[in-house]
C-alpha cells in the first residue's frame, strides 16, 4: 500500500474524533440534513402495551425548564419540593402504584423522575386529586405552567402538558426505533424496506429534535412486580 | 424409517449443507459451525427457588457435574479469537441417573430468522463474498451523511458475510436487529466475561404442574467485557486464557438467569428478545473448576443438542428449535461425533 494512502486513509479514520471535522458534523451536517430530512420529536412515555407486565415499574422522566434561571429560581425550586415532603409522602402512600419518584435539577431544569404502576393518565390523574398543591408550588416555577393553573381544576390539560414534557424512551432494541417513527407517521408497514446503516443519522436527528430521552425502558432488579405486590410480599401492608 | 423421519432427515442434512456452504475453508468432519472450542469442567448448583419453578433433576439443589464447550461462532478451521464474532457455550448437566441435559447459548440475544425457510434464505445471503474495503473517500461521504463508515476487514480477510447479511437484513425486518447486534458484538476478553443466551424459548414445568414459556441465559459473575476495537487482534488467546484464569483456583462463575415470558410474547420467534421488564428469576450458578485434559472428547468429540432435555423442560414451538433438534444429529452423524452416552431416552 503506498505510504499516501495510508496517511490519507489514517487521517480519514481519525475524523470522527477530530475536533475540526465533530464542529463541522454538529454545526453544519446536523442542521443541514435536520433540515433536508425533518424528523418530528417521538412521544415521550411508555410505548402502550396490553401485556400486563408491561404495565408495572414504567417510567416518567419529565424535564421542566424554570422560569427563573438562576441560583435563586434553582433554589426557589428546592424549596418548593422541600416544603412539601408530608404531601408527597401522604400522596404515594395513598396512591399506592409509585415504587419511587425522585425530584432533580439539571442546569435550569426542574426534572421529575419516577417509576409507577398501571396507566400514565390515571397516575397523575390519582396525584392532582391528592397533592395538587405541590404540583401547583412546582409548576408555577415551570415555564408555561401557568397554563395549567390550578392542575386540580385542569386535570386533563395538566396531564397532556406534563405528557409533553415526558422524555422519549429509546427503545430497548435498537432496531425498533424505525418502527417508533413508523408509527408517528402513521405508517403501519409490517417488513421494511430499511437501510440499517441508517439507524445512527435516525438517531442523530431524532437526538437533534428531542434533545432529552431515556436510553431505553430501565434496568431492572426486579422486573416484573407492581409496588402493591412488592410491599404485600415483604410484610409492609397498605 | 417412516416419511416424516425420512423428511425432517433430508432438512436436517440440507440445514448442514447450508451453513457449511457459508464457510469455503469448512474442513470435514467437523463442526459446521462454532467449529473451534475448548472443553471445560465443572458443576453446577441450582438456587434455593429454582425446585419451585421447575421439577428437573438439575434444578433440585444437588451438586450436578457439568460439561462445557466454548465455541468461536465460525465455521472456519482458522482461529481468528480477536476478530468480532459470535461465542458459544454449550452445557452439558450430567445428572445422577445417568441422563443429561444440554443447554445451547450464544452471545448474539437473537436469531437471523423465524422459520427453516427464511433460515435457508439467510444462509444463502450469507454466503462469503470478496470484501469490496470501503475507500476513504467512500467513508467521508458515509460521514457525510452522519452514516458510520463500514469497519475495515481484518488483517488477512478477504472475504466477508458481513454485505450479504446487511443486505438481507435491509429487507426483512425480523432479521434486522440480529444483523444489527452482530455487526457490533466485538471479541470476549475471556470465554468467561461475555453473557450467552439461550435464544429459543422452552417451557419449564413446576411442581404444582404450572407451565411456564422461558428463557435461559448464562451472566458471568466476572462481568462482562469486550477487548478494545482499535487495538490489535490476536488470534490465539481464548484457550490460554481459560487454563490460566482457572489453574490457580480461581473457577470461572456463571448465573442461570431465567425470564418468564408473558401471554403475548413472541415464544415461538428466536428473532425477538421479550422485554427487558419481564420476571428474571436466579436458578442456579455454574462453576468451571478446570480446562479438561482431553480436549479431543471434551471440545470435538462432545455433541450436544438443544432439544436433549431433561423431565420437566420442554421445546416450546419454536419451528428453529425443532430444525437444530435433527441438524445437530445429522451434523454429529457427518462429522462422527459421540452420541451422547449420558442419555437413555
Amino acid at each position: 500500500m503506498p505510504s499516501g494512502v495510508g496517511w490519507f486513509e489514517g487521517f480519514v479514520d481519525g475524523l470522527p474524533n477530530n475536533r475540526v471535522f465533530k464542529f463541522v458534523a454538529s454545526r453544519i451536517l446536523v442542521p443541514y440534513w435536520a433540515w433536508r430530512t425533518p424528523v418530528k420529536p417521538l412521544e415521550g412515555g411508555p410505548p402502550p402495551s396490553m401485556q400486563p407486565g408491561d404495565n408495572v415499574q414504567c417510567m416518567m422522566n419529565l424535564i421542566m425548564p424554570l422560569k427563573d434561571k438562576s441560583p435563586i429560581g434553582r433554589a426557589l425550586a428546592a424549596l418548593a419540593v422541600a416544603q412539601n415532603k408530608d404531601e408527597i409522602f401522604a400522596g404515594l402512600d395513598n396512591v399506592g402504584t409509585v415504587h419511587f419518584a425522585r425530584f432533580v435539577i439539571v442546569d435550569n431544569n426542574i426534572c421529575m423522575f419516577s417509576v409507577y404502576d398501571g396507566d400514565f393518565t390515571n397516575y397523575i390523574r390519582d396525584f392532582v386529586a391528592t397533592i395538587g398543591s405541590v404540583f401547583n408550588n412546582v409548576v408555577a416555577l415551570v415555564e408555561k405552567g401557568e397554563t395549567v393553573m390550578p392542575c386540580e381544576q385542569n386535570v386533563e390539560a395538566f396531564i397532556e402538558w406534563v405528557h409533553e414534557r415526558d422524555m422519549y424512551q429509546v427503545p430497548d432494541l435498537a432496531t425498533d426505533l424505525f418502527k417508533d417513527q413508523e408509527a408517528m407517521n402513521g405508517s403501519k408497514a409490517a417488513s421494511g424496506n430499511d437501510d440499517l446503516r441508517q439507524l445512527p443519522p435516525r438517531l442523530i436527528l431524532q437526538l437533534n429534535a428531542n434533545p432529552n430521552v431515556s436510553l431505553g425502558s430501565g434496568y431492572r432488579a426486579y422486573p416484573g412486580y407492581s409496588a402493591a405486590q412488592v410491599r404485600h410480599k415483604l410484610g409492609l401492608g397498605w | 424409517m417412516d416419511n416424516s423421519s425420512e423428511a425432517n432427515s433430508s432438512e436436517a442434512r440440507r440445514l448442514v449443507d447450508a451453513v457449511i456452504s457459508d464457510f469455503p475453508d469448512h474442513k470435514p468432519g467437523t463442526r459446521p459451525v462454532h467449529t473451534l472450542g475448548v472443553g471445560v469442567e465443572g458443576y453446577f448448583v441450582a438456587s434455593e427457588v429454582a425446585r419451585t419453578y421447575c421439577i428437573a433433576e438439575h434444578f433440585r439443589g444437588q451438586r450436578v457435574p457439568a460439561s462445557v464447550r466454548f465455541s468461536n461462532g465460525s465455521g472456519s478451521p482458522v482461529r481468528h479469537d480477536g476478530w468480532s464474532d459470535v461465542r458459544g457455550m454449550a452445557t452439558r448437566f450430567r445428572l445422577a441417573d445417568g441422563a443429561a441435559t444440554d443447554l445451547i447459548a450464544m452471545t448474539l440475544g437473537e436469531f437471523f430468522a423465524r422459520t427453516v425457510e427464511e433460515f435457508f434464505e439467510f444462509t444463502k445471503a450469507a454466503q462469503p463474498k470478496p470484501i469490496q474495503k470501503e475507500s476513504p473517500w467512500r467513508k467521508i461521504l458515509d460521514m457525510l451523511q452522519l452514516k458510520l463508515p463500514l469497519d475495515d476487514p481484518n488483517p488477512g480477510e478477504t472475504a466477508s458475510a458481513a454485505a450479504g447479511m446487511l443486505d438481507y437484513a435491509n429487507r426483512h425486518r425480523f432479521a434486522q436487529l440480529g444483523v444489527f447486534q452482530a455487526a457490533k458484538i466485538g471479541a470476549p476478553v475471556s470465554y468467561a466475561r461475555a453473557t450467552y443466551h439461550a435464544v429459543h424459548t422452552f417451557v419449564v414445568i413446576a411442581p404444582d404442574g404450572v407451565r411456564r414459556h422461558v428463557r435461559f441465559s448464562w451472566q458471568p459473575v466476572a462481568g462482562v467485557r469486550t477487548t478494545e476495537p482499535d487495538a490489535a487482534k490476536r488470534d490465539d488467546y481464548l484457550h490460554q486464557e481459560l487454563k490460566d484464569r482457572l489453574r490457580p483456583r480461581f473457577p470461572a462463575r456463571f448465573m442461570l438467569m431465567m425470564t418468564i415470558g408473558e401471554a403475548g410474547d413472541a415464544f415461538d420467534d428466536p428473532t425477538r428478545p421479550w422485554p427487558a421488564k419481564r420476571v428474571r428469576v436466579v436458578m442456579g450458578t455454574l462453576t468451571l473448576t478446570k480446562v479438561a485434559e482431553d480436549q479431543a472428547a471434551a471440545g470435538e468429540h462432545i455433541s450436544f443438542n438443544p432439544c436433549r432435555l431433561a423431565h420437566g423442560i420442554e421445546a416450546s414451538g419454536d419451528p428453529i428449535l425443532h430444525a437444530r433438534r435433527d441438524a445437530y444429529e445429522a451434523s454429529r452423524e457427518l462429522r462422527g461425533g459421540a452420541s451422547c452416552p449420558f442419555n437413555r431416552s
